[in-house]
């Protein structure tokens, strides 16, 4: 019976010991639907909460989502820049709402170079930090990982443009197209020269 | 016999192979993966398996939340462990307990703040109560018109037997001191970001010293499972959801009302006896939500059932209220005269209450079954749905539809 028992224990994410329970919660796969903005509600979103919140939301007019995005602002304290709040309610209106025909006002700032203000504008620093794990590895633990690796800055960019497949975690990273080149170098670059303190 | 035992074998192989196949990788997981649709726009949902649960309806990945699937209701007046619904608000959930050094805080406006163990909360006199715990959104997604939040059918709701220790006891160790006004509990789920508000909920000193308000290390015999809030949650027989904190780690004495994010405006409902207001409006007054109203269900048929027409079969059900018991639960169909059903065993006054009564549908056609309950503060289900701007409190009599043929 144990022989039974042990592995599909494990299978689905439970392990016990005397004194610690540990569970594994699993691999999501929600996601955001594609369209414009979508990218800064995966950067702005995501952090804390997965894209299934907004997809099994009623249908409903701007009205509502103006609401949400006031209330994640306003009472959740999500960090969404100012200038990024009416771009986020234009794509749930349309995306999840009744509003589709909602104008899409996404325009993200190309002349943004410096990676730290583009690290937080993007939303990256919701879910990294650059010293401590959060929901996406520590910065210094990435640095680290590529340190000898001739092909590091190929691979960074490459997470940053088309997404993780999560094996930092449960929560894969999303895909951010929405940068241009220069400004993808330059977050990859500062990503690639966090040295742990 | 030879029957039954090589069904279960087989059971017992495609378990094994599902189980495999999740154990090798995730990408079989879409495979395995089914999917049910609640009776609303949007309802579209995953039966998931998680850790130390059956699959599941999945309403939300992280944080999670998943509901029972409604034919665990059928099964008996206790909701099993891995069948129970899972509630999180905030996505930071502890998946690593270690039990041994797992402490709970008792501090504020006390003589002597305490720090117990789990082996110090063992040696307390033991309190066992079965009770009914009820998520203040269940039912939310037939609300009318919609409102917004988890979307949920009638599933944030089990009804189990949980074991541990009164707070009264664990207060009076700890002397509250004279002017405290209201208890607060935090439990180790965590938010993200720093800044978002952390999930603490208030109780008044008196209701905290009810001697029912209790902390629970065993639910159905068990310890708790993880996302129920192993090791130890608090436990409020008769009132929502929301103050039934996980993980509990952290009881506060305070001199003030708390008025943190969660308990205003959040879990809020109109100060009214109806605790309602003309759909679309806003209510001028609020207060913190507090106890279950009254609720039945039949759980034997669901909506687009067939049944043969001019057979008896028997209707089986639940009914609970937040905690002065059910006096009677009646029956009708196609909106005739109601018909009394008989009780299922007493599990005491916060339990789910079952109840069966034999019907036979007379000829072939569509039949209306509604089913409402009273309870023993003759409160009985409205005909008609109230609504309020969170979708709280659902308690209208409910429907299913079937067919005879």
């Amino acid at each position: 019976m144990k022989r039974i028992l042990i592995p599909a224990m494990l299978a689905i994410g439970f392990v016990a010991t005397a004194k610690v329970v540990t569970i594994q919660l699993p691999v999501e796969t929600a996601s955001y639907k594609a369209g414009a903005g979508v990218e800064l509600a995966n950067s702005q979103c995501l952090a804390c909460h997965s894209a299934d919140y907004a997809s099994m939301q009623p249908p409903k007019p701007r009205d509502f989502w103006t609401a949400e995005v006031a209330k994640m602002k306003g009472k959740y304290a999500a960090p969404i820049p100012d200038d990024q709040t009416n771009a986020l309610i234009a794509y749930f209106s349309r995306s999840y709402g009744t509003d589709t025909n909602a104008a899409s006002t996404v325009a993200f700032d190309s002349t943004i170079l410096d990676p730290q203000t583009l690290a937080t504008k993007m939303g990256c620093l919701n879910c990294h930090n650059v010293d401590k794990k959060v929901i996406g590895p520590a910065y210094q633990d990435v640095a680290a990982k590529y340190a000898h690796d001739a092909n590091a800055m190929q691979r960074v960019r490459e997470q940053i443009t088309r997404g993780g497949s999560g094996k930092w975690g449960t929560v894969p990273m999303p895909a951010y197209t929405i940068m241009t080149d220069a400004q993808v170098d330059s977050l990859a670059n500062w990503v690639l020269s966090q040295k742990a303190k | 016999m030879p029957n039954s035992s090589d069904s279960s074998a087989q059971s017992r192989r495609a378990f094994l192979r599902n189980a495999a196949i999740a154990a090798a990788g995730l990408t079989a997981a879409p495979l395995l993966a089914q999917s049910v649709k609640l009776p609303f726009a949007n309802g579209d949902r995953e039966l998931v398996r998680y850790p130390q649960k059956r699959p599941l309806i999945r309403l939300t990945t992280r944080p999670p939340q998943l509901e029972t699937p409604f034919s665990v209701f059928n099964e008996g007046a206790i909701t099993p462990n891995d069948a129970f619904f899972v509630r999180y608000h905030l996505a930071g959930v502890p998946t690593s307990i270690n039990s041994d050094t797992y402490r709970v805080e008792i501090k504020g406006s006390v003589n002597s703040p305490l720090s117990l163990s789990l082996h110090d909360l063992r040696k307390f006199e033991a309190k066992e109560v079965v009770a009914v715990l009820q998520c203040s959104g269940n039912s939310r997604g037939f609300v009318t018109p919609r409102v917004g939040g988890g979307q949920l059918g009638n599933g944030a709701m089990g009804n189990a037997h949980w074991k541990g220790v009164p707070l009264k006891a664990i207060l009076a160790k700890a002397g509250i001191k004279a002017g405290a006004k209201q208890v607060t509990f935090d439990g180790l789920d965590k938010p993200v970001v720093e800044k978002t508000p952390d999930f603490v909920k208030a109780l008044d000193v008196d209701q905290a010293n009810d001697g029912e308000v209790m902390l629970a290390y065993e639910m159905n015999g068990q310890e708790l499972p993880v996302l129920n809030g192993f090791p130890l949650r608090l436990i409020v027989p008769g009132y929502f959801g929301t103050y039934w904190v996980k993980h509990v780690n952290d009881i506060t004495v305070i001199d003030e009302v708390l008025n943190n994010f969660w308990m205003n405006p959040a879990y809020r409902i109109p100060d009214n006896d109806c605790a309602c207001v003309e759909p679309g409006t806003t209510p001028k007054t609020t207060v913190p939500i507090k106890r279950y109203n009254v609720r039945s269900f039949i759980t034997s048929l669901q909506d687009g059932a067939e049944v043969k027409a001019g057979r008896a079969i028997e209707l089986k059900g639940i009914a609970f209220d937040g905690g002065s018991g059910i006096r009677e639960v009646v029956v009708s169909s196609n909106n005739g005269k109601w018909t009394p059903t008989k009780l299922g065993k007493d599990l005491g006054k916060y339990s789910f209450r079952e109840w069966h009564a034999r019907w036979t549908p007379s000829k072939p056609g569509d039949y209306i079954l509604k089913v409402c309950a009273t309870n023993n503060a003759n409160q009985m289900q409205p005909e008609t749905a109230s609504w309020n701007p969170s979708g709280y409190m659902r308690s209208v009599i409910e429907t299913v539809k079937i067919k005879a043929v």
